[in-house]
């Protein structure tokens, strides 16, 4: 069995195998022409073959090597092996963009007739694409409340090929619980993709508990400083793709590459070898080389980040707990949080550094405090070093229906915060300013 | 092998890890060693010394003018500040054109004066004038030809002659030029400056700077400044500039032919006083121009009738055209010396050297000749 994706850099620092350790060192090994200590940013479209029984071969996917950087690049491949070693999977494939790693993810094993069992909290995007774009070409998807275990069960039909959620739902932030789901997934022989974007490895491993697939968006946690955009997919290499004839795109022969079978040839690295040599080969979404080494920098401190998101929303939800202009704060750190005890079970350190709060006066009054904040940036992302704030019912989630809305735990009132790095006491008093504010609004 | 060929493929080979057909960019500080005793085997320490990225450009732009080395610095100020320190020490003379890039005019009087070393600032285009500074004690000539802004030419063999007679290095600023039209090392002179900011990238992209050298020693010297001042260009920097080089004489005959058509334009314009621009017949230096240097280059000023109101003016209303301090690049810029490249220059010694107060500068780009005659008419009309 060929052992690998097609990446020629494959040592992991096998005898240091913790966490910080890993976001340091896995994936890179020191070029050998001048021993940069840095990964080298290989900003080229092509490489040379030294001949072409080697450039043969690399094009068979008989051996590693790079050809052309849209299937593979020497910088992004380190980002792939250092990710795949954080989350304990086999293999990952990075994509310009975390939308990119779900569509590649997806449509790697679903065609025309296929259908998908997903959360109902997910990102606008995810939903979107599950809802408006992959029923043109004959997916389809079944939406279920992540709160209703047994509901998955039921939502199953003869085609399903997909069980689809996000650990921490977006916006409502309502608990996968990823262990029972997952028990589901294996009786029904289906693969269980989680967007752990939210979550990122260093707060729960997916692939630990049942998990076969994790996608992120790379941009955010990961990342960490809004610098550039980027996806990928990880594969938990413990998904049996050979016990039945659901997955012909990995058991049956791939005739672009000679009749290649995939399962048999690359086994638990099958579906991301699947990924790399159709999505990245014939859709082209590959990450740049450039991007690759701003997020392999993002990475290095993943877990020093994670851990002052974390201090920064435990202050800031006791803050707003405790605020006179806030009517409601949800997060599933509180106890009184609808899954709160998934959370604790699953996310130990902490769930996660989004809190959703509600400011007293309704829409305006929200309006209001967002436009008198400072230091918070009103934009569309989360997962900054610095703090964001955004009023989804009029952005993120705008383009999904009012019904919808209701589904995926959205108010109108509601203020999404993605917690930043700053000193706590300043992210304060920036929202005195907007609360200040909201008070007018609601007095008046 | 021909310029065009060697400004693509000199000093730059596959990446023998992974075949990469362009150089990585190293963007890191440091490189690890496989031993005490193989200590700087690979080359490379520490990326203040040296970084692969960087020696890729310096080998091509070595190559570019068959030279024996090149130094890249961070900036093209930076390359003439490693110039000046590596050859002079308190109590030594330079004799420097009297039209110089502003900054290198600052640089002399106003910092390298603070530490005892004498400047002389001489009318490189008389020969009689530049040998008639020479001390005991000179070191250096620095020249600039053409000069910034205004085209005064310099000849290079003449001032490398005086130099070599003295006992003094002559570093040439070729940056108008570029080593595709004009060659100062043929021309005997030591060095070559360039700020790698213009045509060397030519996107408007990084600024750099490179001194380009005919012997090892004097590069040795430079590259010790380099290292010790820390005036280092970054491999990103580096990397953006290989790839610049790659397309340079493309450029640079596309925008000389734009700067020929637009000189011929704005010479028969009624509301011009005069064009200055070596490829005209008008250029009162024509003949050295021609052959010097095998092409003419994109840099033109014209003076408007009406003077510095007339030419803020047009610089006012002129669109295509950017109001900006860069040169050399894709985009075509115009620029009132007077006011922002030159303004450290004192009035009097300014106006002695030409630089006059209409002087409008402008650096031809490559857009389409039509669109840049038909703005400048257009804010003319204005005036």
């Amino acid at each position: 069995m060929r052992s690998t994706g097609l990446s020629i850099r494959s040592e992991v620092v096998s005898n240091f195998n913790h966490f910080d350790t890993l976001s340091l060192h896995a994936g890179q090994t020191i070029d050998d022409e001048f021993g940069a200590r840095a990964t080298p940013i290989y900003q080229t479209s092509s490489y040379v073959f030294p001949d072409t029984d080697t450039a043969s071969s690399i094009f068979n996917l008989e051996r590693g090597g790079h050809a052309y950087s849209r299937i593979t690049n020497p910088t992004v491949a380190v980002l792939e092996q250092r990710i795949a070693a954080l989350e304990g999977g086999s293999a990952a494939v990075c994509t310009s963009s975390g939308m990119a790693a779900t569509f590649c993810a997806i449509t790697a094993i679903l065609s025309q007739g296929d259908h998908i069992v997903a959360s109902s909290q997910m990102y606008g995007g995810n939903i979107s694409l599950m809802k408006n774009t992959l029923p043109r070409f004959g997916i389809t998807a079944t939406f279920v409340d992540p709160t209703d275990v047994e509901g998955f069960r039921a939502a199953i039909q003869d085609n399903t090929r997909l069980i689809y959620g996000e650990l921490i739902g977006n916006p409502g932030l309502d608990i996968l619980d990823l262990d029972a789901i997952a028990a589901i997934a294996a009786e029904k022989h289906l693969p269980f993709m989680v967007d752990a974007t939210f979550n990122t490895p260093y707060l729960c491993k997916c692939f630990e508990h049942g998990v076969n697939i994790t996608i992120h968006s790379v941009t955010k946690w990961m990342g960490g400083h809004g610098n550039a955009i980027g996806g990928v997919v990880v594969d938990g290499g413990n998904f049996d793709w050979g016990a039945t004839d659901k997955y012909p795109t990995i058991t049956e022969p791939y005739a672009p590459f000679s009749g290649l079978n995939i399962w048999e040839e690359f086994g638990p690295s099958a579906f991301a070898t699947r990924i790399r040599a159709e999505a990245m080969r014939d859709i082209g979404p590959s990450m740049s080389p450039m991007n690759a080494f701003l997020l392999l920098q993002g990475l290095e401190t993943l877990s020093l980040r994670m851990d002052k998101h974390l201090s920064n929303t435990k202050e800031l939800l006791e803050f707003l707990g405790a605020h006179e202009q806030v009517s409601w704060v949800s997060h599933p750190d509180l106890p009184d949080h609808s899954s709160h005890k998934l959370a604790r079970k699953y996310l130990p350190k902490g769930a996660g550094s989004i809190v959703s709060f509600g400011v007293k006066g309704g829409r305006d009054a929200g309006k209001a405090f967002i436009e008198n904040v400072s230091l918070a940036s009103h934009l569309a992302n989360v997962g900054d070093a610095k703090t964001l704030i955004i009023h989804p019912a009029t952005t993120t989630h705008s383009r999904i229906d009012a019904e919808a809305l209701v589904a995926a735990g959205i108010t109108e009132d509601m203020i999404r915060l993605s917690v930043g790095l700053e000193d706590v006491r300043d992210i304060k008093v920036d929202f005195e300013n907007g609360f200040r504010a909201a008070r007018k609004i609601a007095g008046a | 092998m021909g310029f065009t060929t060697k400004q693509i493929h000199a000093g730059v080979t596959p990446d023998p890890l992974t075949g990469s057909i362009l150089t990585p960019i190293y963007q890191t500080t440091t490189y690890v060693q496989d031993s005490v005793d193989e200590y700087l085997a690979k080359g490379f320490s520490y990326s203040r010394s040296g970084n692969p990225t960087v020696t890729a450009l310096e080998l091509k732009m070595t190559a570019l003018e068959d030279a024996v080395d090149t130094v890249c610095f961070g900036t093209g100020m930076a390359a003439v500040q490693g110039v000046m320190l590596a050859f002079l020490n308190a109590g030594d003379h330079a004799i420097i054109s009297d039209v110089a890039y502003g900054g290198t005019y600052r640089l002399c009087t106003k910092i390298l004066a603070r530490f005892g070393v004498e400047f002389t600032f001489v009318d490189g285009s008389n020969l009689d004038e530049v040998a008639a500074a020479v001390r005991d004690n000179t070191r250096l000539f620095l020249t600039e030809t053409p000069a910034n802004p205004t085209m005064k030419c310099t000849d290079i063999a003449g001032v490398s002659k005086i130099a070599r007679k003295a006992g003094a290095v002559h570093a040439v600023d070729n940056t108008f030029l570029t080593p595709y039209y004009q060659r100062p090392l043929e021309l005997d002179a030591d060095m070559s400056i360039y700020s790698t900011t213009k045509y060397m990238d030519g996107h408007n992209a990084t600024v750099g700077g490179a001194v380009v050298c005919a012997n090892q020693e004097h590069a040795d010297a430079v590259r010790f400044i380099q290292g010790s001042t820390g005036s280092i260009m970054s491999p990103q920097v580096a990397w953006l500039t290989l790839q610049g080089c790659k397309t340079m004489s493309l450029r640079l005959d596309a925008q000389s032919a734009n700067a020929m058509a637009i000189a011929e334009h704005l010479e028969g314009h009624p509301k011009v006083e005069q064009v200055c621009y070596p490829g005209l017949k008008s250029f009162a230096q024509h003949e050295l121009a021609s052959t010097q240097a095998t092409g003419f280059g994109a840099m033109l000023w014209f003076e408007v009738k009406g003077g510095l109101v007339a030419g803020k003016k047009l610089m006012d209303n002129i669109d295509v055209f950017s109001l900006a301090e860069n040169l050399g690049s894709v985009e075509s810029l115009i620029t009132h010396p007077v006011t922002m490249t030159h303004a450290a220059v004192e009035e009097a010694e300014r106006i002695r050297v030409g630089i006059i107060d209409g002087l409008v500068r402008v650096s031809v780009g490559l857009e389409d000749i039509e669109d840049l005659i038909d703005a400048l008419d257009r804010a003319l009309d204005q005036v």
